[in-house]
C-alpha cells in the first residue's frame, strides 16, 4: 500500500487516536465515505511477520520461543503480591513485560511495564503500543451480544440499558462479519445470536463428548467463534485463509493474518483508497478544544523517539486508544471550557469501568483417549466455547449476569500434564500416553459496572513521556465472588456429566485485569447528567468527538469484547460521515 | 502436605551433609540454605576462565547435569532420552545467561548437593552411580517435593522445570516421542467424526 506523508499544515476531515480494532476500522469506515484521515498510533510499525515467525520450531530460536535470559514477563503471582507499580524489584532485567509478554514472539508488542507505570490497585493491565495494537495478538473470540446484555437492566434491575438494541447493531455485525470473516456453527441461541459463519472445523473428541454431557443439562458447546477467515477473503489481498498450521495459541498471533488484525484487515485497505495518512510513533497527550466553539480541533502529540511536539487539525476527533488509555486521554485534555477534562461535564469518565473476571477453571481428561496414536487437535483455529446458561429464563439466588467459558483439548506442541509428580521412565511413558487425552475450560463472567469502580489521573507518577499515568480503584464486587463460586460448580458438574476425569479444578479468581477486556469507562447513554457518550458514541459535551472503542460500553456481558467494538465503531462512523456531510459536526 | 513430611529426610539430611563435608573437604555446610553468596563466592563452584563466552558450569558439572536430565527422562524404546535431546546444553545456556544470581547459586548448589547425597548413600558420586543408584537419590527429592524450604528440593524443581521444558521442545522430543503433528499446512482439520458415547 501507498504510505501518504503526514502534512500537519492542512486540517483533516478526522483523526483517529489509536489503530487497534477501533481505530483501524474507525480508518476503514471514514476512508471508505471518502473522508481524509490522519491515523495516530503511539507505538511503533513492527515487521509484524518477523516477530510472529508462526511456524517457527522451538529447537530453531535461541530461546525455544521464551524470552531472552535479560527479560522478565510478570506472573500472576507477582501481580497478587506486589502493589503497583509493578516494576519495582526487578532491576536486573533489561526488559520487564505484562503476563502476556512471556514469549520471544510477544515480547516486542506488549510495552515495558517500566515506561508504563500505573498505580492505586493491583490490575494486570496489557497493553500492546504498536500498530494494531492487542489485535496483533488478541483470542479471537468473535461473539456478539443480545438484548440480554443490551437491555440487562430491563432484565434484573441493576446499572443501565444500554442506548441501541440488538436490531440496530445487527447489520453492522453483519458487516464486520463480511468484511473480515468469522468461523462459526449456527446454534439459534437467543443469548448469543449466529454470525455469518465461513467454514466451521470440527470439535475433536473430548469436545464432541462434553457437549453431547451437557446437552440434556440443556447447556451448548459449539466450535470457537473465531474470528479467522477460513475461506478467505476476496476483497483483501493482505490476509490468507486459514491452512490449520496448528500451534496458534503458542505464539499468539497468525503470520498469514487469518487471524483478523487491524493492520491487515483494516489498516492497509484503507491506506489504499488513497485517504489515510498514518503516523506512528504518535503518543497523543491532549485533545485540542478551540477556546470560541468548545469544539475538538486537533490533537497534540508527542514523537515517541525524537520527544518532539507537534499539532495536527481535523475537523473530527475520533479517540480510540483502548478503553483506559482514551479515558486518560479525555481526563488529560483540560481546559477552561472542560475543567474536568474533555467530555466530562457529567463526571463519568474513567467511571463505570468493568471487564471479565477470571479465574474458575478445571481440567480433565477424556480416560478413552489415553493411549491412542496421536492425532492433530490443535490445527484449528480454536477449541469450543460454552455458551452462558445463568439468569437467562431462571434467576441465581446469589448473582446476577452470567458467564461462559473457553475451552480445549487434545495434543499440543508442547504436552499437558508435565507438572505430574515424580521423574523417569513412568513420568515420560505418561506424558506420551496422556497426551491426547486432557480437556480444559476457564470461565469468563461479567464484571458489574459500578460507578465506583474507576481510574483517574495519578498526582504524582509519570510515565517515560511525562504524562501523568491512570491511579486504579477497582476491585470485584459480591456479586462476581458469588458468580466465580457458582463457575467453579459447574465447571466440575459438566466434567462429570461428561464422563471426565477430572485431575485439578480451581475457583481462584485471577488479579483484577487478567481478561484484557476492559470497558465502560465512557459510557453510553441517553441522559447526559449520567453518561459521557450518545448511542453513536458521540460526546454529549463536545458534538465533534468521538470515543469509538470498548470505552462506550454500558455493562461488560460476558462475551468477548471486540466484535461489538468494531460493529459499533461501524455504525459510528457512518452516523459520523452523514452528520459531516450535513455540517451538522 | 506440611504436617505429613517425612522426619528421617531432615534427620537423613543432617547426616549426609555432614558426611559430604568430610567426603568433599569442604566446610560443613550452614543449616538448612547455604545463602547465594557463599555458593557463588566458593572457589570450586566458580567458572573456568576469565572471558565471558566460557561456560557457567564446569565440564563435570555438565557431565551431571546430563545425566540428572536423563534421569528425568530417560532412553527408552520409544525414543531417545533428555541426553540424547541435549538438554545439559539447554540448561548451560538458559541458567549460564540468566541474570538472576540466587537462580545461578542455587543451580551450582544443587549439584554439589546432589553429589553429596550420592556420596552419602553409596560413597559414588552421581555420574559414577548406577542407574537404580541415581533413581534412588531423586527418589528422596521428588517424595519430599513439598520441603521447598530446602535448597536440593528447590533445585530439584528447577532441574525437572528445565528437563521438561528443554525435552518437549527439542526435536527429539516433539517428533520422535511425542510424534507431534501439527504446524503444517492442512487443508482441513480432521476432527472427530466418530460419535463420541452418549454418557447416560
Amino acid at each position: 500500500m501507498a504510505e501518504s506523508e503526514v502534512d500537519l499544515s492542512k486540517t483533516y476531515d478526522a483523526i483517529v487516536v489509536g489503530s487497534g480494532a477501533a481505530g483501524g476500522m474507525a480508518a476503514h469506515v471514514l476512508t471508505s465515505h471518502g473522508l481524509q484521515v490522519l491515523l495516530l498510533e503511539a507505538g511503533k510499525k513492527l515487521p509484524i511477520e518477523k516477530e510472529l515467525r508462526s511456524m517457527e520450531w522451538p529447537y530453531d530460536n535461541p530461546n525455544r520461543g521464551g524470552l531472552p535470559p535479560d527479560s522478565h514477563s510478570l506472573t500472576l503471582n507477582e501481580y497478587t503480591v506486589r502493589n503497583p507499580p509493578y516494576s519495582a524489584g526487578f532491576e536486573k532485567y533489561k526488559h520487564l513485560y505484562n503476563y502476556v509478554g512471556n514469549t520471544d514472539y510477544v515480547k516486542n508488542i506488549v510495552v515495558d511495564e517500566r515506561d508504563h507505570p500505573t498505580t492505586g490497585t493491583n490490575y494486570a493491565w496489557v497493553r500492546a503500543r504498536c500498530l494494531g495494537g492487542k489485535t496483533n495478538i488478541w483470542g479471537r473470540l468473535a461473539l456478539r451480544l443480545s438484548d440480554y446484555d443490551f437491555k440487562a437492566k430491563s432484565h434484573d434491575g441493576y446499572g443501565e440499558d444500554w442506548p441501541i438494541s440488538y436490531s440496530d447493531i445487527a447489520p453492522y455485525y453483519d458487516k464486520v462479519d463480511l468484511y473480515l470473516g468469522i468461523t462459526g456453527v449456527r446454534e439459534n441461541l437467543p443469548n448469543l445470536p449466529d454470525s455469518l459463519f465461513q467454514r466451521p472445523s470440527k470439535l475433536n473428541c473430548a469436545e464432541l463428548q462434553l457437549k453431547q454431557g451437557i446437552r440434556k443439562m440443556g447447556r451448548t458447546v459449539t466450535q470457537y467463534r473465531a474470528g479467522v477467515t477460513t475461506d478467505g477473503l476476496k476483497h483483501n489481498k493482505y490476509r490468507s485463509r486459514c491452512f490449520s498450521r496448528g500451534a496458534c495459541e503458542r505464539k499468539g498471533g497468525c503470520d498469514i493474518h487469518a487471524a483478523f488484525d487491524s493492520p491487515t484487515g483494516l489498516i492497509y485497505p484503507a491506506m489504499d483508497t488513497g485517504n489515510l495518512t498514518l503516523r506512528t510513533n504518535a503518543v497523543v497527550r491532549e485533545v485540542l478544544v478551540d477556546s470560541q466553539t468548545g469544539k475538538a480541533s486537533g490533537v497534540h502529540f508527542l514523537d515517541s523517539e525524537t520527544m518532539k511536539d507537534y499539532t495536527a487539525r481535523a475537523k473530527v476527533v475520533i479517540v480510540a486508544a483502548s478503553t483506559l488509555e482514551s479515558a486518560r486521554l479525555l481526563l488529560l485534555s483540560k481546559s477552561r471550557l472542560h475543567p474536568n477534562g474533555l467530555a466530562n461535564s457529567s463526571g463519568h469518565v474513567g467511571h463505570n469501568f468493568c471487564e471479565h473476571i477470571m479465574g474458575p477453571r478445571v481440567f480433565g481428561q477424556m480416560k478413552e483417549m489415553v493411549g491412542k496414536p496421536p492425532t492433530l487437535d490443535d490445527g484449528k483455529p480454536g477449541g469450543y466455547y460454552l455458551t452462558r446458561f445463568r439468569n437467562l429464563t431462571e434467576r441465581h439466588p446469589k448473582f446476577i449476569r452470567g458467564y461462559g467459558f473457553e475451552g480445549g483439548s487434545g495434543s499440543r506442541m508442547f504436552p499437558e500434564g508435565t507438572d505430574a509428580k515424580g521423574f523417569g521412565a513412568s513420568f515420560k511413558e505418561e506424558i506420551r500416553k496422556n497426551q491426547g487425552s486432557y480437556i480444559s475450560m476457564g470461565a469468563f463472567g461479567e464484571v458489574l459496572a459500578r460507578y465506583e469502580n474507576y481510574v483517574d489521573l495519578d498526582p504524582q507518577v509519570k510515565d517515560k513521556w511525562g504524562m501523568p499515568v491512570l491511579r486504579f480503584h477497582y476491585r470485584f464486587g459480591e456479586n462476581e465472588k458469588h458468580m466465580a463460586e457458582d463457575m467453579l460448580q459447574t465447571a466440575q458438574e459438566m466434567f462429570e456429566a461428561s464422563s471426565f476425569k477430572i485431575l485439578e479444578s480451581s475457583g481462584k479468581i485471577l488479579t483484577e485485569g487478567w481478561s484484557i477486556h476492559e470497558m465502560g469507562t465512557a459510557r453510553m447513554g441517553n441522559d447526559p447528567k449520567t453518561s459521557v457518550l450518545n448511542q453513536f458514541q458521540q460526546s454529549h459535551d463536545v458534538k465533534n468527538l468521538f470515543v469509538v472503542d470498548g470505552a462506550g460500553f454500558v455493562s461488560a456481558s460476558c462475551h468477548n469484547p471486540t466484535w461489538t467494538i468494531m460493529a459499533l465503531c461501524w455504525r459510528s462512523c457512518d452516523y459520523l460521515a452523514d452528520q459531516l456531510g450535513k455540517g451538522n459536526l | 502436605m506440611a504436617k505429613n513430611e517425612p522426619p528421617d529426610f531432615r534427620q537423613d539430611r543432617r547426616s549426609w551433609l555432614k558426611t559430604s563435608a568430610t567426603v568433599l573437604g569442604s566446610a560443613l555446610l550452614p543449616l538448612p540454605a547455604v545463602s547465594a553468596e557463599t555458593a557463588s563466592l566458593s572457589p570450586d563452584t566458580r567458572p573456568t576462565g576469565a572471558e565471558s563466552a566460557s561456560p557457567f558450569f564446569t565440564p563435570a558439572e555438565h557431565s551431571l547435569i546430563e545425566e540428572l536430565s536423563e534421569t528425568i527422562i530417560p532412553a527408552d524404546s520409544h525414543s531417545g532420552g533428555a541426553k540424547a535431546a541435549k538438554v545439559a546444553d539447554y540448561v548451560e545456556q538458559v541458567v549460564g545467561a540468566s541474570v538472576d544470581e540466587q537462580r545461578k547459586a542455587l543451580w551450582k548448589e544443587g549439584l554439589r548437593l546432589i553429589d553429596a547425597m550420592s556420596q552419602h548413600r553409596t560413597g559414588k558420586s552421581f555420574v559414577d552411580s548406577s542407574p537404580e543408584e541415581r533413581i534412588a537419590v531423586l527418589t528422596i527429592l521428588s517424595d519430599n517435593e513439598d520441603l521447598t524450604d530446602l535448597p536440593e528440593i528447590r533445585f530439584f524443581h528447577a532441574l525437572k522445570h528445565l528437563t521438561v521444558r528443554g525435552y518437549y521442545t527439542s526435536k527429539i522430543g516433539i517428533h520422535d516421542e511425542l510424534e507431534y503433528k501439527g504446524n503444517k499446512v492442512l487443508m482441513e482439520f480432521v476432527g472427530c467424526d466418530e460419535p463420541a458415547k452418549e454418557s447416560s
